[in-house]
């Protein structure tokens, strides 16, 4: 079964391929402009570069689907919309010396950062990213690996000058936005190697989603992921709790939170402003 | 072919499932996820007899060489350790520290003499690389470190 | 009531338009003593057309704009005369808006949090000699915020007229010296601060209401249980029995926040003086979006930091090719490459 899906997917990306190939040329004429305009700088994340978009093995390109950071997305609050624009200039302008690329929770990653307390001066880890918090330039994502049958996990931030790299070894989502509960999962779910070669993946289309469900460790957990407030879909709670006890849990639930309108807030006519702003902002020099 | 992998992954799991059932106690102990204090249970990841023979009560915290009592990465504690007392150091905790610093799934800590010299020969555990800055004091710990975070 | 008060709307708006050709005082409305209490039920668009809505808007803006323009070249007619900067001078300070806060990094990697304070529409309103003053100092009244011209009383008004300003939501003092009096009317810029410089702010607190010892002094209280009745969240004893009295400033319950403090010794990182944003260390009092009072610090010891502060105030047709950003020499700039530690 594994193998008949391996080779699916494998044809599945060929086809992809070739339609990239054919794709290729008509986005050449369009990007040209931009590479006329950014000559002698490292390929920012909203410039899509000129390459042929052969998938490339050994370094990963930027993304061209249209991605937006949940960062640059303001909170719902009454603050002065010329605070987060103002705040969003800085971050293009960082983005456009560090290249910051399009990850999700549940993606793998490589951080290197400087470290004035590490022999080479450089700190590397690799690890699968099971958070992301903050909002604007406080934006942050943590890492977490086992390493020596001890996990491990760091918080970085995101536009910090200490970060020097961020590579995206393996591009996919899991079936949450928050995987905090890998820590009581058995460890093989977040043992990452730390030598991993970076996985190819496809610069258009659909991000792959992971649809992994973890087992767990036995109780106690750190937190109880079957109440509903979490709203975990990721782990095989079959395994580890009985009907009865899935049951109880529900006595937690707040099913008229959905139909609370106060909460809602809409960003999708907000982020596409957003978008357009970083892109005329990334594209002047 | 491709069940091979699977397989010694399946392996290493088991082992790694193992050790950590062994450090589980049977019963429900309330989780350690605040900063290292009085009465705290610890781990001691350096490869001396003491620390690693298996005895009935875990290592506990008795006293924290700081001024506010709450002791992170770099400070020395008192250990009821098998009926004996004896300093150690602590080289992580659950509890996160800053950011861009690790932050560790269990508290960490290495067996000291009282002269600073630490009682094992190699930690088993990656060591965060902040500890550096009191380089001075913990050389020799440091030297044994195997891995760095 | 609605009918009343769209009656006085009416008579106001011929007012506010007499007003702005310099017409005199006199308005049928104070005529009739308005006394209106209830100002959140009502706003001014309520009982007027679309059409004269946009009208009231356009002309409140242009007229704002036009007296703003009047004043962005203060040292073209009939300035004050202008003095040099020496130790001991003080300056006049800012009425700026709190934005919200941000982390900025150091280039060595620290981080710090700082507060976003933009500087809108910041004019001198009035000047106060010494002996109109106290007779120890002269002041400079500084308004900040543009507003609506009505619900403000008719002496207020006067006072933004004779400067030639529009009427302010907030108006603070500062004390000043001698030497750096300004003309009424100059407008007043976030550039007037400069990076490694250090600020005193004042504001309002948010308000907690009226509060125990426990959240207003952070007191222990008393235990939950034990036999203890009716006393958990108490303060307990009120001092000694010999001296048989409390102490002047003995910590009780009482009305927390919603007071005047003052944050001493705030370090500013950068000065944006085109969006006129100061970016100061740490946090300050009040609440988002509130109108604070910056001035020079008064802390002996950070006051040696202002060395050739521009004086008395920023003019911008003097150094009007200043960057759009000033940074403290200590601060990362985004635009440089990421930091390498050797």
């Amino acid at each position: 079964m594994a193998a008949c899906m391996k080779r699916l997917d494998r044809a599945m990306l060929s086809i992809r391929l070739l339609r990239n190939i054919q794709l290729h040329n008509e986005r050449s004429l369009s990007t040209s402009l931009h590479r006329l305009a950014l000559d002698g700088e490292q390929p920012s994340k909203f410039t899509p570069p000129v390459k042929p978009v052969i998938i490339d093995k050994t370094q990963s390109v930027a993304s061209l689907r249209k991605f937006l950071s949940p960062e640059f997305v303001p909170p719902r609050q009454r603050t002065n919309p010329a605070k987060f624009s103002m705040e969003r200039r800085d971050m293009v302008r960082r983005r456009k010396v560090l290249h910051i690329p399009e990850f999700y929770v549940g993606s793998i990653l490589a951080v290197t950062m400087t470290d004035p307390h590490s022999a080479g001066k450089n700190n590397r880890f690799v690890g699968i990213c099971i958070q992301r918090g903050g909002r604007g330039l406080g934006a942050t994502f943590v890492l977490r690996n086992i390493i020596d049958n001890q996990g491990v996990e760091i918080c970085y931030e995101m536009y910090s000058p200490r970060v020097q790299q961020i590579e995206v070894l393996k591009l996919e989502k899991r079936l949450d936005d928050n995987l905090m509960y890998l820590r009581d999962a058995l460890p093989e779910y977040c043992t990452v190697d730390p030598d991993m070669k970076p996985h190819p993946f496809s610069t258009t289309g659909e991000v792959p989603v992971n649809k992994i469900k973890v087992k767990m460790l036995p109780k106690p957990w750190s937190k109880r992921w079957e109440r509903p407030k979490f709203d975990v879909k990721g782990i095989r709670f079959d395994l580890c709790l009985s009907p009865e006890q899935m049951e109880h849990a529900q006595k937690w639930a707040q099913p008229w939170l959905e139909y609370d309108m106060l909460k809602e807030y809409d960003t999708s006519k907000l982020e596409e402003d957003i978008y357009t702003e970083i892109q005329q902002e990334a594209a002047t020099k | 072919m491709a069940l091979l992998p699977h397989l010694a992954k399946a392996c290493h799991v088991l082992r790694v499932d193992v050790t950590s059932l062994s450090q589980r106690s049977a019963f429900s102990v309330s989780a350690v996820a605040a900063a290292i204090q009085k009465m705290t249970r610890v781990r001691v990841v350096d490869n001396s007899p003491l620390g690693n023979t298996p005895h009935h009560r875990a290592p506990r915290v008795i006293h924290v060489y700081t001024k506010n009592g709450i002791g992170k990465v770099g400070d020395k504690v008192m250990l009821a350790i098998k009926g004996q007392k004896k300093k150690a150091l602590i080289v992580g905790h659950k509890m996160p520290g800053n950011r861009m610093t690790p932050r560790f799934d269990s508290n960490n800590v290495v067996l000291i003499e009282d002269n600073g010299n630490p009682t094992g020969t190699r930690i088993r555990v990656p060591v965060p690389t902040h500890l550096r800055k009191m380089e001075g004091d913990y050389s020799k710990l440091l030297a044994i470190a195997s891995t760095f975070v | 009531m609605a009918a009343w008060a769209s009656r006085l709307l009416l008579l106001r708006a011929p007012c506010w338009a007499a007003l702005r050709t310099g017409g005199a005082s006199e308005s049928p409305v104070l005529a009739l003593g308005c006394v209106r209490t209830l100002n959140g039920t009502t706003w001014f668009e309520e009982h007027l057309t679309e059409d004269n809505q946009k009208y009231m808007k356009k002309s409140i803006s242009e007229e704002y704009r036009r007296q703003t323009a009047e004043k962005l070249n203060p040292l073209k007619d009939e300035p004050w005369p202008r003095h040099e900067w020496t130790e001991g001078s003080r300056r006049v300070g800012l009425v700026a808006v709190k934005l919200g806060m941000v982390p900025v990094w150091t280039k060595s990697g620290e981080r710090h949090v700082v507060t976003m304070i933009q500087v809108q529409d910041c004019h001198v309103v009035k000047c106060l000699s010494k002996e109109e003053f106290d007779g120890h100092t002269a002041a400079l009244l500084v308004g900040g915020k543009n507003v609506s011209p009505f619900h403000r009383s008719e002496e207020t008004m006067e006072m933004f007229r004779i400067a030639g300003v529009p009427p302010k939501q907030k108006v603070t003092t500062f004390k000043v010296s001698d030497n750096a009096l300004i003309k009424p009317g100059t407008p007043l810029y976030a550039a007037h601060f400069r990076p490694g410089q250090y600020v005193d702010i004042t504001a309002k607190t948010i308000g907690k209401g009226f509060q125990g010892v426990m959240k207003r002094y952070g007191f222990k209280g008393q235990p939950a249980s034990h036999g203890s009745t009716k006393t958990h969240r108490r303060p307990g004893g009120s001092g000694p029995g010999d001296p048989a009295k409390v102490f002047k400033g003995k910590k009780m319950p009482g009305q927390m926040g919603n007071y005047f403090d003052t944050a001493h010794g705030l370090k500013v990182w950068r000065v944006n003086t085109k969006a006129n944003v100061l970016y100061v260390h740490g946090s300050v009092p009040g609440h988002r979006n509130c109108l604070l009072k910056v001035r020079d610090t008064i802390l002996p010891r950070r006051s040696a930091s202002l060395l050739h502060p521009p004086f008395p105030t920023f003019f911008s047709e003097e150094e009007g090719d200043l960057a759009e950003d000033l940074y403290d020499q200590d601060m990362f700039v985004h635009t440089e490459p990421s930091l390498t530690l050797d």
